[in-house]
C-alpha cells in the first residue's frame, strides 16, 4: 500500500498519530461523561451529541493505528507516572495497532448501529446510561490493546469488565439478566485473579511491569505464568471449560453491546496471548500442545452446543467459542511450527490466527447486530417463533445471508480466506519429522473439517428457520424493516467481510509474500461472470413463470407450523452426537401414605446434561461457599474470641519480622 | 491471461458439462441391466434436460430470491470448481488447484440448495435440506484427511501439480494411492448421493436425501441443478481417476493430443460410471443413522492410511 | 533400514486392509458378513506371508500362508455358515460397553498407545521398520479383536472376536521372529479345540451368555440371587 509521502520527516507522522491518539482518547472520555451531565432532565440531544463524539472519537483513534501500520511505527507514550514503576504508559505498535482497527472499526459501526436502537429502550434515564457505558467500556477496550505496561493492562483490563458487567445487567428487571451478570462478574474475577497472580509473577522474575522481552526466566517459572495467563485469558475469551458465562452474558446484554462484547471484547484476550507468546516469551513446545488441544476442544464442542440453541443470541454466542477455538489452535499452531523450524507453516499460522481474529470480529458483530433488529422487530429471541422475515425485513436477511456464508467459512468470504491459510499450513507440515506430533496434528485437522462443516449446517439452519418460508407466529408476520443506521452498520461490515475474503491474497501479500495461498479473486470474478452467462442464458429459453401455493399433499391451507422447525432441523446432527449431549430424564412422585398408593404429585423433566455447569462449576462453587461459611462462623463470636485472634496475628508478624529479616 | 489458460478454461468445464449426463445414463442403464430390465436408453439424460429446458417455472408463493437465485449459485459455484481437476490438459496457470478450495467450492454450491429446500415451506424440502448437511458435515473429515494422505504422499497441495507428478512417474511409485483411492471412491458416492448412502431413484419422500432438497425446482432451473449435480459427480470421478490412473492426461494444448486426451478420459470415465453401477446395484442403501458407523470406518481407513504415510 | 520397494509398500497397503476388515467386523451387525469378513481378513494374512516369502524366501511361511488359507479362509468360515442354519435371527445388533463409533475411535487411540509404547524396545525385537509396523499391526488387531469379545452379546460373534484375536498373534508372531511351523500347526489345532468347546458349552450356538448363566442357575451350578 502506498500512501503519498509528505514532505516532512518521521517525527511529523508521529505528532500526527499522537495527537488522533489523545484527541480520539479525550473524545471518548467526554461521550462518557455528557449523557451523564443533566441526568435530572435527560435530554435526546445530549445523547445524540455524546454518539457523534464517540464516531468522532473511535475515528480519531482507528486513524492514528492505520497511519501506525501503514508507516510501522513504534510509539511510545505516557499518560500517567504514579511511581516510574507504575505508569500508564501505551505502546503503539504493529501488533497493538492492529487491534486498535478492529476494536476501532467495529466500535464504530456499532455506534452507528446505537443511534436508532438505543431509541426502543422505555426509560430515558437509562438510555443515557447505555450510552455513557457504551463510550466507556469502548474507551477501555481500546486502551487494554494499547497499553505497554502490565500494570496499565490490568488496570484497563479490570475497567473493561466493570463497565461490560453494568452493560450486560442493563435490564435489570429480569431475573436471567441477574444470573447472567452475577454469572459474569465472577468467572471474570477468576481470570483477573490468575492475571494478577501471573504478572505479580512476571514481576517478581524480571523485576519490571514492562510488557517486553523477559530474560531469563527459570522453567518452572515460564511454565506457571504461562498457566495462570492461559486460564486468565481463557476465562474471558471463552475457552472451554471457563466458557460458561458466555452464552448467559451475550444473550442477556442489549445487542450492540452483545455485539461489542462479541465482536471485540473476546478479541482483547487474544491479544494478550498474541503479546504474550510472541514479544515476552520464548514458548516451550508444551505451550503449543495445550492451546492446540483446548483451542480444539472449544471449536468442536461449541458448534455441537450451538445445534441444540433455540434462543438466536444464545447461538451466535456458542459460535463465538466455536471461532474463539479456531483462532487459539491457531496459535497453538504457531508455537509447535515456530519450535521447529518451519517459519513458512508458523508464519501461515500466525497471520492466519490474526486474520481470523479480524474476520470474526467483522462477521460476528454483523451477525449480532442484525440478530438484534430481527428480536426488536420481532419481540422474540426464539428461532422457532420467526419465519418469513426475508419479505418483511429484505435488507436485514440479505446481509445476515452475508454474515451467515462468511462465518459457514464458504469462499469467496473472509471467513474461508482465514480458515484455509490453517488448512494449508496442516497441509504442508509433512516435514515435521516427529511422528507423534503429526498424529496428533492429524487429529486436530479431523475436528478442524468438522467444526467448518458443522458451523455451515448451523447457519444454513439458522438463516433458514428464522428468514425463509413462512412466519410461524403473529408477531413474525407483524415485522418491519429495520431503520436505516441499523442497516447501515451491518452493512458496511458485510461489505468488508466480501472484500476481504475477494482481495484477502492481495492483502496477505503486502503484509507478507511468498505464503502458499490460493488467489480468491480469480475465482470469484469467474463465479460472478458464470452467474451472469447463465442467467442470460436462461432468459433466452423464455420460460414462463407461475406462482403457486406449496404442494402439501393435499391440504388445502398450509400454516407456519407445518414447516420443517429449527429443532427438526439439527436433528440428526444431535442424534449423532448424543453422548455429547446427555438428555437426562427426572421423574419425582409424592405420596400421601406410605405405601405410596395415593399420588399427590409428580414432575418430569427431560433435560441436557449442562455438563460443565454441574460436575466442574458447582461443585467448585460449592467447595467456596463452604470455606466461606466456615470462615464466616469465625466472625460470629464473643469478644474474647476477637482478642485471642488479634494476640495470635501479633504474635505471627513477631515471628515473622524475626525469621525473614 | 494467456492461450493456454483461456483454452482451459473453456474447455474443462465444458467437457464436463458434456459428459455429465452420459455418465449419470450409463449409470442407470447398468443397474437395469443387472435387474434384468433393458433401461432407459444412454442418452435419456440429455433428453431429460431438453425436455426440461422448455417447460415453464412454478415457484411457490412463500419463497423468496433464494430459489430464484440459488440454481445460479449452484452451477456457477459448481463449474469453477471443475476448473480445479483437469481432465484433458494439465494448464500452466497456478490460479487453479488448491485442493481445500476445491471441496470447499463444492460445499458452497451444496449450501445453496440447501437453503433452497428449506425457502419454499415444505416439510419435504426441510427434510431434505437437513439430512443432507448432516451427512455432508460427517464426511467432511473424510474429505480432508484423504486431501491430506494427497498432499502428504504428492507433496503438493495443488491438484494440476498432483497429476503432473503423477504423470512423471510410474504405476508403482505410489501404492498407497490405492487406499486414499478407497476413500475417493467413498467421498465420490456420498458427494453424488448414489447407494448405499441415499438412493437416487426413489420417489418416496421418507428416504431422500438429495432429491427431497430440489423438490420444489421445476423447468429450466430443475435442469440447472440436475445438470450441477451431474457435474459434481464427474468432476469427482475425473479426481479419483486421474489419482489411481493418471496416464490419458495431456501435458500440453496441442489440437490432436487434446483429441486423443478426451477420448481417453471419456473412456475411462465410462469404466468407472459402470463400477459405480455395479456397486450400486450390490448394497442396499444403509439406514440413516447407521451412516456415521459407515463413516467412522472411512474415516479410520484415511487416518491409517495417513499415520502410514507419516511412519515411513 | 526398510526394504523399500514394490512388496514393502504392497505390505503396507495389506497392513491397511487387514484393520480395515477388523473395523468392519466391529460394526458389522449380520452374522454372515461376519463369516465373510473373517475369512477375507485370513485370506490377507495369507497374502502378507507370501509376499514375505518372496522377500526373504523361508520355507515355512509358504506353510504358514497354505495352512491359513485353507483352514482359516474356508475351513472355519465355512463350519460356521452350516451352524447358521439352526439360528433363529441372523443378527446381532446389542452392543455392551461401547458403541461400535466410539470402538473405531478406540482402536485408532490404541493403535497409537501401542505404536508409542513398542518404540521404545523396537530395535530389541524387530529387525527392520517395516517388522515393526507388522508387529504394531499385530498387536493393534488382538485388541481389535478383544473389543469384538467384550462389546457384543451372541456368542458366535464373540467367537469371531476370539478368531480375530488370533489372526493378530500370528501376525505378530510373523514379524517378531522366525516362526516354527509346529507352533503354527499347534495354534491351529488349539483354535479347533475351543470353537468345539464353546460350542457346546453354550448349550446350543443360539444362546447369549446371559441364557447360559441363567440354564447354570437353574441346574444349581451358580449361586446367585
Amino acid at each position: 500500500m502506498d500512501f503519498p509521502e509528505f514532505s516532512s520527516g518521521i517525527e511529523d507522522k508521529e505528532a500526527v498519530v499522537q495527537s488522533l491518539f489523545w484527541v480520539g482518547g479525550a473524545l471518548c472520555l467526554v461521550a462518557t461523561i455528557l449523557p451523564l451531565v443533566l441526568l435530572f432532565r435527560p435530554s435526546r440531544l445530549l445523547r445524540q451529541a455524546a454518539l457523534w463524539v464517540l464516531l468522532a472519537g473511535t475515528g480519531a483513534i482507528s486513524a492514528a493505528a492505520i497511519l501506525v501500520i501503514s508507516r510501522s511505527l513504534d510509539l511510545h507514550l505516557t499518560l500517567l507516572s504514579i511511581t516510574p514503576q507504575l505508569a500508564l504508559s501505551f505502546r503503539l505498535d504493529k501488533l497493538s495497532c492492529f487491534f486498535v482497527v478492529i476494536i476501532g472499526a467495529v466500535s464504530f459501526c456499532a455506534v452507528i448501529y446505537s443511534i436508532t436502537y438505543i431509541a426502543h429502550y422505555k426509560s430515558e434515564r437509562s438510555k443515557q446510561f447505555l450510552t455513557s457505558g457504551l463510550a466507556f467500556f469502548i474507551l477501555a477496550m481500546l486502551l487494554v490493546v494499547a497499553s505497554s505496561t502490565t500494570f496499565g493492562f490490568l488496570f484497563f483490563w479490570e475497567l473493561m469488565s466493570l463497565s461490560s458487567f453494568f452493560l450486560v445487567m442493563f435490564d435489570l428487571d429480569k431475573p436471567e439478566t441477574q444470573k447472567a451478570g452475577i454469572f459474569y462478574f465472577a468467572m471474570t474475577q477468576m481470570g483477573t485473579i490468575f492475571l494478577l497472580a501471573s504478572f505479580l509473577l512476571l514481576y517478581r522474575f524480571t523485576g519490571s511491569f514492562d510488557i517486553s522481552a523477559a530474560g531469563n526466566i527459570p522453567q518452572w517459572g515460564k511454565g506457571l505464568v504461562f498457566v495462570s495467563l492461559f486460564i486468565g485469558f481463557g476465562t474471558k475469551a471463552g475457552i472451554i471449560p471457563f466458557h460458561k458465562w458466555l452464552p448467559y452474558a451475550h444473550s442477556a446484554s442489549p445487542s450492540n453491546v452483545s455485539a461489542l462484547m462479541s465482536g471485540v471484547m473476546l478479541k482483547v484476550p487474544i491479544y494478550g496471548l498474541v503479546r504474550f507468546i510472541i514479544d515476552v516469551f520464548r514458548p516451550d513446545l508444551w505451550w503449543g500442545i495445550v492451546l492446540l488441544f483446548f483451542g480444539s476442544i472449544t471449536a468442536l464442542l461449541g458448534i455441537i452446543y450451538a445445534f441444540k440453541e433455540h434462543d438466536l443470541k444464545k447461538m451466535l454466542a456458542y459460535c463465538s467459542i466455536e471461532n474463539l477455538g479456531v483462532i487459539v489452535v491457531g496459535l497453538g499452531l504457531y508455537v509447535i511450527f515456530d519450535f521447529y523450524g518451519l517459519r513458512v507453516q508458523a508464519d501461515l499460522c500466525i497471520y492466519g490466527a490474526l486474520f481470523h481474529t479480524l474476520n470474526h470480529a467483522l462477521f460476528k458483530s454483523s451477525l449480532f447486530m442484525t440478530a438484534g433488529s430481527v428480536v426488536q422487530a420481532t419481540g422474540t429471541r426464539d428461532i422457532e417463533q420467526m419465519g418469513g422475515l426475508i419479505k418483511r425485513m429484505p435488507g436485514t436477511g440479505a446481509i445476515f445471508l452475508v454474515g451467515a456464508c462468511a462465518i459457514a467459512a464458504l469462499p469467496p468470504l473472509n471467513g474461508f480466506a482465514s480458515e484455509i491459510m490453517i488448512f494449508q499450513a496442516y497441509l504442508t507440515s509433512f516435514s515435521l519429522g516427529r511422528p507423534i506430533l503429526e498424529i496428533l496434528l492429524m487429529a486436530g485437522l479431523a475436528a478442524l473439517a468438522l467444526t467448518s462443516t458443522l458451523a455451515a449446517a448451523c447457519f444454513a439452519k439458522a438463516f433458514g428457520i428464522i428468514f425463509l418460508a413462512r412466519p410461524r407466529s403473529g408477531a413474525a408476520s407483524a415485522a418491519k424493516e429495520a431503520p436505516f443506521a441499523q442497516l447501515l452498520a451491518p452493512g458496511i461490515l458485510a461489505a468488508l467481510c466480501v472484500g476481504f475474503g475477494v482481495f484477502s491474497y492481495q492483502l496477505i501479500s503486502n503484509v507478507k509474500s511468498g505464503m502458499p495461498l490460493p488467489d480468491i479473486l480469480p475465482i470469484g470474478i469467474i463465479v460472478l461472470v458464470l452467474t451472469g452467462v447463465t442467467f442470460l442464458l436462461l432468459l433466452l429459453t423464455r420460460s414462463p413463470v407461475r406462482k403457486t401455493e406449496t404442494w402439501g399433499c393435499g391440504i388445502p391451507s398450509q400454516t407456519g407450523k407445518m414447516e420443517y422447525s429449527g429443532d427438526g432441523f439439527s436433528e440428526p446432527i444431535v442424534t449423532v452426537f448424543k453422548p455429547v449431549f446427555r438428555t437426562r430424564k427426572l421423574s419425582t412422585r409424592e405420596f400421601y401414605d406410605k405405601y405410596n398408593s395415593i399420588p399427590k404429585s409428580s414432575s418430569g423433566e427431560i433435560g441436557t446434561l449442562k455438563f460443565f455447569e454441574e460436575r466442574l462449576y458447582v461443585p467448585i462453587a460449592r467447595f467456596f461457599m463452604k470455606i466461606a461459611g466456615a470462615v464466616s462462623n469465625l466472625h460470629n463470636v464473643d469478644m474474647d474470641a476477637l482478642i485471642l485472634y488479634s494476640f495470635i496475628a501479633v504474635v505471627l508478624v513477631i515471628l515473622g519480622v524475626g525469621w525473614w529479616l | 491471461m494467456n492461450w493456454n489458460t483461456a483454452v482451459y478454461i473453456v474447455m474443462n468445464p465444458l467437457f464436463a458439462l458434456v459428459l455429465s449426463p452420459l455418465v449419470l445414463g450409463l449409470i442407470k442403464t447398468v443397474k437395469a441391466r443387472i435387474q434384468g430390465r433393458p433401461g432407459p436408453p444412454v442418452l435419456q439424460q440429455y433428453y431429460q434436460l431438453r425436455k426440461l429446458f422448455h417447460k415453464e417455472i412454478v415457484y411457490s408463493e412463500d419463497s423468496s430470491f433464494i430459489v430464484r437465485l440459488g440454481p445460479y449459485l449452484g452451477i456457477a459455484f459448481m463449474l469453477t470448481a471443475s476448473l480445479f481437476v483437469p481432465m484433458v490438459f494439465i494448464p500452466q496457470t497456478g490460479w487453479f488447484g488448491n485442493i481445500i478450495l476445491f471441496f470447499y467450492l463444492m460445499i458452497t454450491a451444496k449450501f445453496f440448495m440447501v437453503l433452497g429446500g428449506l425457502d419454499a415451506g415444505s416439510t419435504f424440502g426441510g427434510m431434505g435440506s437437513s439430512r443432507e448437511m448432516t451427512v455432508s458435515s460427517i464426511i467432511e473429515p473424510v474429505t480432508i484427511m484423504s486431501c491430506a494422505a494427497l498432499a502428504f504422499v504428492l507433496k503438493t497441495t495443488s491438484i494440476p501439480e498432483m497429476f503432473r507428478t503423477l504423470l512423471a512417474g510410474s504405476i508403482f511409485s505410489y501404492p498407497t494411492l490405492i487406499l486414499v483411492g478407497i476413500s475417493l471412491f467413498i467421498i465420490l458416492i456420498v458427494e453424488s448421493a448414489r447407494v448405499p448412502v441415499d438412493n437416487p431413484e426413489t420417489h418416496l419422500e421418507l428416504t431422500m436425501i438429495h432429491e427431497a432438497m430440489i423438490l420444489e425446482q421445476s423447468g429450466p432451473k430443475l435442469a440447472l441443478v440436475e445438470l450441477a449435480s451431474g457435474v459434481r459427480q464427474t468432476v469427482l470421478m475425473a479426481l479419483l481417476i486421474n489419482v489411481t490412473f493418471p496416464w490419458g492426461l495431456a501435458g500440453l494444448a496441442g489440437c490432436a493430443s487434446l483429441l486423443l486426451a478426451a477420448v481417453t478420459m471419456a473412456v475411462k470415465m465410462l469404466i468407472l460410471a459402470a463400477t459405480v453401477g455395479l456397486f450400486e446395484s450390490l448394497l442396499a442403501k444403509i439406514r440413516f443413522f447407521r451412516l456415521p458407523d459407515f463413516f467412522m470406518i472411512a474415516l479410520f481407513l484415511s487416518f491409517i492410511t495417513i499415520v502410514f504415510e507419516l511412519l515411513r | 533400514m526398510m526394504n523399500t520397494g514394490i512388496t514393502g509398500d504392497l505390505i503396507e497397503v495389506l497392513f491397511v486392509l487387514i484393520l480395515g476388515t477388523a473395523a468392519f467386523v466391529i460394526t458389522q451387525r449380520a452374522l454372515r458378513s461376519l463369516f465373510t469378513l473373517y475369512a477375507i481378513q485370513s485370506v490377507i494374512l495369507a497374502a502378507i506371508a507370501v509376499v514375505l516369502f518372496a522377500e526373504h524366501r523361508t520355507v515355512s511361511l509358504l506353510f504358514i500362508a497354505l495352512l491359513t488359507l485353507v483352514i482359516k479362509g474356508f475351513v472355519i468360515p465355512a463350519f460356521l455358515r452350516r451352524t447358521l442354519v439352526v439360528l433363529p435371527t441372523k443378527r446381532d445388533i446389542e452392543f455392551s460397553y461401547l458403541t461400535p463409533a466410539s470402538s473405531i475411535l478406540l482402536s485408532a487411540v490404541l493403535l497409537f498407545i501401542v505404536y508409542t509404547s513398542f518404540s521404545n524396545v523396537a530395535e530389541v525385537l524387530f529387525s527392520d521398520r517395516l517388522f515393526f509396523l507388522g508387529g504394531v499391526i499385530g498387536v493393534s488387531l488382538a485388541l481389535m479383536g478383544m473389543m469384538v469379545i467384550f462389546s457384543r452379546k451372541k456368542v458366535v460373534s464373540k467367537i469371531v472376536g476370539y478368531l480375530t484375536m488370533e489372526n493378530g498373534v500370528l501376525l505378530f508372531g510373523l514379524f517378531i521372529a522366525e516362526m516354527p511351523f509346529i507352533i503354527e500347526v499347534l495354534i491351529v489345532i488349539d483354535l479347533f479345540m475351543l470353537i468345539v468347546l464353546s460350542t457346546i458349552m453354550a448349550f446350543g450356538i443360539d444362546s447369549s451368555i446371559e441364557a447360559f448363566h441363567k440354564k447354570l442357575t437353574q441346574l444349581g451350578m451358580r449361586f446367585e440371587d
